[in-house]
């Protein structure tokens, strides 16, 4: 079941188009990575799926619905858009507060969320005194109040330090556990890898990949690493079958565009020895860098 | 609308921004108010007639004038405080309906400022009516007319609190916005009201400030010279049209802008 969908969207801001036809689907209790460089238009396309930005033209919608128009909408989506969005001079409780009070959601619900993100001990304090990583959980704890089916997070590694992350993760994995969808946007791509079950690829506004996170890594480039003592003969032999090799030592060789067993296969043929041979499964990392490589731009 | 304006009013209790700003009228009241009493009846510069007259003790009674600034001001800082914070993105999450916000706002504004202008009013009386009696004159207004007054300043100040909301949403940005609404008080109605004496009276502030007690013969800061003051009802219809009005043209253009 589609619970977001984002059809034909356009944004542009004067002569800027940050979002330009974008268009994919995020299914029911997934975590999906919503990937891109800077500038790519992730956190405008988060924000018209929110009814905070208008789009020029096309859909963003939950259910089946804009934002605004959603029943409950609190209790079904929780966002977390702002990692400073808070009043200095109130209290993290306070905070939590005025969510309440502007969502209908149970105060009762505020123990429970400081708890879920490990803000017990900071409800006495004042959000100017919290760090980037602090706020960053409170802005989770807002967005939990409601128990929403639904959560919406724009960068929420922004800022913290490694404990952080590792806590980020483990808790976006927790959320997915319990059924959640998830769409996460990020540009921190192996953190991505770890907790996201789907990926959606964006770059200048535009869709350049969606699908399973492991495809995602299947597509990226896939190179082994061949140790023979004629690494002459064998990089003749792979060129002549079409693979890109290159020479990483005089005994040592990279080659993409086949796999290990046409590599051992045409060894064996040729009666090669090989000593040792390795596949790089590809990272995230590099899918994305590969698919978002464009002319000025490192890739 | 009820849960928008819940929340809007627990944001101002939740923070020291009433407080600070009812303590910055309460200060600049008891300073006005205390130096116009000091120098009551002597003819200096711009000393008001003597308190033991209705004239002086009215002028005195208006010393909440930049009181009534300062609600303006506290009005434009709720609203365009959530830009500068970047607060408004949750505050439009939770209800999305911007002129159900503005409306809330504007209503929460209204409340905070009839507190820091019940605070100036209740300076200002304290002083004059002190000062009086310290010198031993009698009262030269009656009860009800004192009342009247304070009761202009806490109306005025509840009013132009909200028509500052409507302000503070019309220019997001808060610099611009606070120069904008005491360029208007200060300046623009001293400018438009002197130059059409028939229009002054229908001016915000001005109304404000009238409503209060003040006249253009004395106390600080003045209305504009020529200007005579509308009935009480007359005022108060006015500054509630004025703040309605302003509130229409933020919901009708930038309240409905891209929050970004």
């Amino acid at each position: 079941m589609t619970v977001i969908e984002v059809r034909g969207l356009v944004k542009r801001f004067g002569p800027a188009t940050v979002v330009d036809g974008l268009g994919f689907a995020v299914g029911a209790g997934t975590v999906t990575g919503f990937l891109g460089p800077n500038g790519a238009g992730k956190t405008t396309t988060l924000r018209m799926l929110l009814g905070l930005v208008t789009p020029t033209s096309g859909q963003a919608v939950i259910w089946g619905k804009p934002y605004r128009d959603l029943g409950s909408r609190r209790r079904r989506v929780g966002a977390v858009l702002e990692a400073s969005g808070f009043h200095p001079g109130r209290t993290v409780a306070d905070h939590l507060r005025v969510r309440c009070a502007a969502t209908g959601a149970a105060r009762s619900r505020i123990g429970a969320v400081l708890a879920e993100t490990g803000m017990g001990e900071l409800a006495g304090r004042r959000a100017g005194g919290l760090s980037l990583g602090e706020r960053q959980r409170l802005g989770l704890a807002g967005a939990l109040l409601g128990e929403p089916e639904v959560l919406i997070l724009d960068e929420p590694a922004n800022g913290l330090d490694p404990a952080g992350v590792r806590w980020l993760r483990g808790f976006l994995r927790q959320l997915g556990e319990q059924g959640r969808t998830v769409l996460v946007s990020s540009h921190i791509l192996a953190e991505v890898a770890q907790f996201a079950d789907r990926a959606v690829v964006i770059d200048r506004g535009r869709l350049v990949s969606a699908g399973p996170v492991t495809e995602l890594v299947k597509a990226a480039r896939q190179a082994v690493t061949v140790r023979t003592p004629r690494a002459e003969a064998l990089r003749a032999a792979l060129a002549s079958e079409g693979a890109a090799v290159r020479a990483v030592a005089p005994d040592r060789l990279e080659v993409t565009g086949l796999g290990t067993e046409e590599v051992a296969t045409l060894a064996a043929a040729l009666g090669i020895p090989v000593f040792e041979m390795t596949a790089d499964t590809g990272s995230l990392e590099e899918a994305f860098l590969r698919l978002t490589a464009t002319e000025g731009r490192p890739g | 609308m009820t849960a928008a304006l819940r929340a809007e009013l627990l944001k101002l209790r939740t923070t020291r921004l009433v407080a600070g700003m009812t303590g910055l009228a309460v200060a600049l009241t008891a300073l006005i108010g205390v130096l116009e009493a000091v120098t009551a009846g002597t003819g200096k510069g711009m000393a008001i007639p003597s308190l033991a007259t209705a004239g002086g003790l009215r002028d005195n009674l208006a010393s909440t004038g930049f009181a009534l600034l300062v609600a303006a001001l506290l009005g434009v800082v709720i609203t365009s405080g959530e830009f500068r914070l970047k607060t408004a993105t949750d505050t439009y999450l939770d209800q999305p309906g911007r002129s159900r916000v503005l409306a809330a706002k504007a209503i929460a504004a209204a409340a905070a400022g009839t507190a820091s202008g019940t605070a100036a009013a209740a300076t200002s009386t304290g002083i004059a009516v002190g000062f009086a009696a310290s010198r031993g004159y009698p009262l030269a207004l009656s009860d009800p007319a004192i009342a009247r007054y304070a009761g202009g300043a806490v109306i005025g100040s509840a009013l132009l609190a909200a028509a500052g909301a409507g302000a503070g949403s019309l220019i997001r940005q808060q610099t611009g916005a606070i120069i904008a609404v005491v360029a208007w008080g200060l300046v623009i109605e001293l400018v438009v009201g002197a130059t059409v004496t028939t229009v002054g009276r229908f001016l915000p502030y001005t109304a404000a400030a009238m409503l209060a007690g003040d006249t253009n013969g004395g106390g600080m800061p003045q209305v504009p010279h020529g200007v005579t003051a509308l009935p009480y009802p007359a005022a108060i219809a006015v500054l509630a049209a004025i703040a309605v009005a302003v509130a229409v043209a933020a919901a009708l253009t930038t309240v409905r802008h891209d929050v970004t």
